[in-house]
């Protein structure tokens, strides 16, 4: 009785340590998924590009493609 | 006295009675407490150790069209210190250190002035000094890798709390229309944009509630509870913005005002098809001059449109058949009165007799307004009635909290003179909001079908749709075939050929109308200060348009320039522009096997070629460069040649025998 009663509070600290862990996980993910959505950005890829000396083309890319013969 | 057995006898049962008694009083009040007071004290002990926790539901996220985040609720954190904890050896040995990696990071103060601060709140026994407010997890981090801080809690004194906090991972992109739902102390509630209009039928969720007892300090356990309530989390909401789009318009926005120094601006994108809103920027200028989103102007500011009306004017008079296109007015010399008031057109000189058409490429103010006049100033309802037809006096009922309200005057109201009408067809005396106004120019792209701007792709709990959203058509059929295709005709003709042929392009096509409105012209000092507002609608491409996107910016500085196409104007074409080289150009051919005679022919001479000739000299004369060295080289002669093309001379004539490794020039042009 004792015993399991004992076992039910530790349960319960550690799902109070992984409640939290699950947030932090969270937090850092969307951290960097943000982080990454500004990097990825057009606007700041060309801004990049520039100090290389690149920039958006002005004409699409061609694609050539093969229809299947079915 | 003599003790006798008797007297002993009687003190005895006297004793013995008492002890009775008082043994009945005890078990009286026992029984007592345990059942007739004992509910109470059994609800005031659990209610010690047992309490009612709220388990918060999870707020639903919000999605762009491509599934990236636009809001999230993250945990942030906030670092407080308390001074009294550390040792004084602990705390005179890490001090300095820790003031040190302080002064990187937050970095509001120098090292010595976070000592200082930390000394004073030990002395003043401060037990919850504030270091650093709403970190995000990363910096949370590496804070507590900080010295003292990463002791333990009991040892180095660290405090933190978590709480939940909104976040849009996009930044300042789009905030204003993504939104939020904020309550303030008194429970007043603010809720602008997508957030806030759907955050208490969807994100919300419900918060459940389950006891818990009480297990050490500040731990509880949940309990058996009967009346136990499970959260329900929000659902997730999917918008129509697309972040690509999003990123390009809301960048050329921001050139655009930080250049021409403008009040405000906003730029609308919309697919033509089904009316979802790809993007939507509102920049509003702050005293530093940087801008931000503020307002959403797109949907709540109402203004006059000015030119961007004509079409609407025009497009009303050719469905009414009072004019067709080749109609001719006269303009005069750029000035005329209209019942004792002067109308300008803004080219100097004035463009003469034109046809109506033309009036409409050029933006001349006195041509639409002559049309206008001379067809309806008996009958105005008439006018308004295609207004009204084409629910331009309504609401587009949005789910955004504030949409402005559009205004047109009927006679009878107090807007209404002898004025309104001819005012009216160039876009002044009425007021319209720019999603309005791009939802008519949507519709002249969409081949007459009025669809309603829509923000909402779907709501969904995972990955389960709960609700998704179907475009919804206003108006199925805005005008006749032959209508559209005029009205279509000029607003591509303005661009190749009118007042928006400075954002021609020769690689794709673009179709609109500009605007150059002027405000606060009832003001005393507009002569002084003269301000404008300049817009550009339109769609593309031309054929078999895409998208339709409107761009309005407020009070741009005159000394820059203000017309419609210089200041708008650009906007609009880097968002087409950007969509037209993001398109890849498709060609599709049958197949790969393309049989040609004369390559077919070449194939085999050269094959024949190679077979026959093993060690004597082949003619290469007339042959291409890179199939003569091919066929030299592979009988095992070295070959040097200059320049390239085809073969002219060789320096070892034909049909002469050859050895393995002998030398051969070829001369090539």
């Amino acid at each position: 009785m004792i015993a399991s009663s004992h076992s039910a509070d530790e349960k319960v600290h550690e799902i109070a340590r992984l409640t939290n862990e699950v947030k932090e996980m969270r937090s850092a993910f969307v951290d960097g998924r943000s982080r990454l959505m500004r990097l990825k950005m057009e606007s700041a890829v060309v801004a990049k590009m520039k100090e290389k000396g690149l920039a958006p083309s002005v004409i699409p890319p061609q694609k050539i493609k093969v229809k299947s013969k079915d | 006295m003599a003790v006798s057995e008797k007297n002993i006898l009687n003190r005895l049962y006297f004793i013995a009675g008492c002890m009775f008694i008082f043994g009945i009083a005890v078990m009286v009040k026992l029984a007592n407490i345990q059942f007739v007071q004992g509910d109470e004290y059994r609800a005031k002990a659990s209610e010690r150790i047992v309490k009612d926790f709220v388990i918060p539901a999870n707020r639903g996220n919000v999605y762009s069209v491509n599934g990236n985040l636009l809001a999230t609720s993250i945990p942030k954190y906030d670092i407080r210190f308390d001074a009294l904890t550390p040792t004084s050896s602990i705390f005179e040995e890490n001090l300095k250190t820790l003031c040190d990696s302080l002064a990187k990071f937050p970095g509001r103060k120098t090292s010595s002035q976070y000592q200082r601060l930390i000394r004073k709140a030990r002395a003043n026994k401060n037990r919850y000094l504030l270091l650093a407010k709403n970190l995000g997890y990363l910096e949370y981090m590496r804070m507590r890798t900080f010295p003292m801080l990463k002791l333990s809690p009991f040892k180095g004194g660290l405090i933190v709390e978590q709480k939940t906090k909104r976040e849009h991972p996009m930044g300042g992109i789009a905030q204003r229309t993504i939104g939020y739902e904020r309550i303030d102390e008194e429970g007043n509630v603010t809720r602008p944009g997508l957030d806030g209009a759907f955050g208490v039928k969807y994100l919300r969720g419900t918060d459940g509630k389950h006891a818990k007892q009480q297990i050490g300090k500040n731990q509880w356990k949940p309990i058996v509870d009967y009346n136990k309530i499970e959260p329900k989390d929000g659902l997730d909401v999917y918008t129509t913005i697309d972040v690509n789009i999003q990123d390009i318009a809301h960048h050329a926005l921001l050139k655009q005002l930080e250049y021409y120094e403008a009040e405000h601006g906003c730029v609308v994108v919309m697919e033509v098809e089904t009316g979802e809103i790809r993007a939507i920027s509102n920049l509003g200028r702050t005293e530093k001059g940087t801008y931000y989103e503020r307002l959403n102007y797109a949907v709540g500011e109402s203004h006059e449109p000015g030119s961007t009306f004509k079409v609407m004017a025009l497009m009303a008079a050719l469905e009414d058949k009072v004019v067709d296109t080749a109609t001719i007015v006269d303009t005069k010399k750029g000035v005329k009165t209209f019942y004792r008031r002067k109308i300008y057109d803004s080219h100097h000189g004035g463009y003469g007799e034109i046809s109506v058409a033309k009036a409409l490429e050029v933006s001349s103010n006195i041509g639409l307004a002559t049309i206008i006049d001379e067809n309806y100033a008996d009958n105005p309802e008439r006018f308004l009635k295609y207004i009204d037809k084409w629910s331009l006096n309504k609401t587009l009922n949005l789910p955004i909290i504030g949409e402005g309200k559009p205004v047109i005057p009927k006679p009878g109201d107090k807007l209404w003179s002898k004025n309104a009408l001819p005012s009216m067809a160039y876009g002044y005396n009425l007021r319209l909001t720019p999603l309005q106004t791009l939802t008519f120019y949507n519709a002249i792209a969409n081949n007459g079908v009025m669809v309603k701007p829509r923000f909402l792709k779907s709501v969904r709990e995972f990955e389960d749709v709960v609700e998704a959203f179907d475009k919804e058509v206003i108006k199925s059929k805005i005008c006749s075939d032959k209508t559209l295709g005029e009205i279509q005709e000029i607003l591509k003709n303005v661009v190749e050929r009118g007042t928006g042929k400075r954002l021609y392009s020769p690689h794709f096509s673009m179709a609109g109308k500009t605007g150059t409105a002027q405000t606060e012209y009832w003001m005393e000092d507009w002569k002084e200060n003269k301000r404008y507002v300049s817009s550009f609608a339109g769609y593309f491409p031309v054929e078999n348009p895409k998208y339709s996107c409107i761009v309005v910016i407020h009070k741009p500085s005159t000394q820059k320039g203000y017309y419609g196409a210089d200041v708008s104007g650009p906007v609009f074409k880097s968002i087409a522009q950007k969509i037209f080289t993001d398109t890849p150009l498709i060609d599709e051919i049958e197949s790969l096997e393309v049989q040609h005679a004369s390559v077919k022919k070449q194939f085999e001479s050269y094959y024949n070629t190679a077979q026959t000739y093993r060690t004597i000299m082949p003619n290469v004369v007339g042959l291409p460069a890179m199939d003569a060295i091919a066929l030299l080289e592979n009988m095992g002669l070295k070959v040097s040649f200059k320049g390239s093309g085809v073969v002219k001379k060789q320096s070892v004539a034909k049909g002469q025998k050859v050895k393995k490794n002998q030398n051969v020039v070829l001369e090539i042009s």
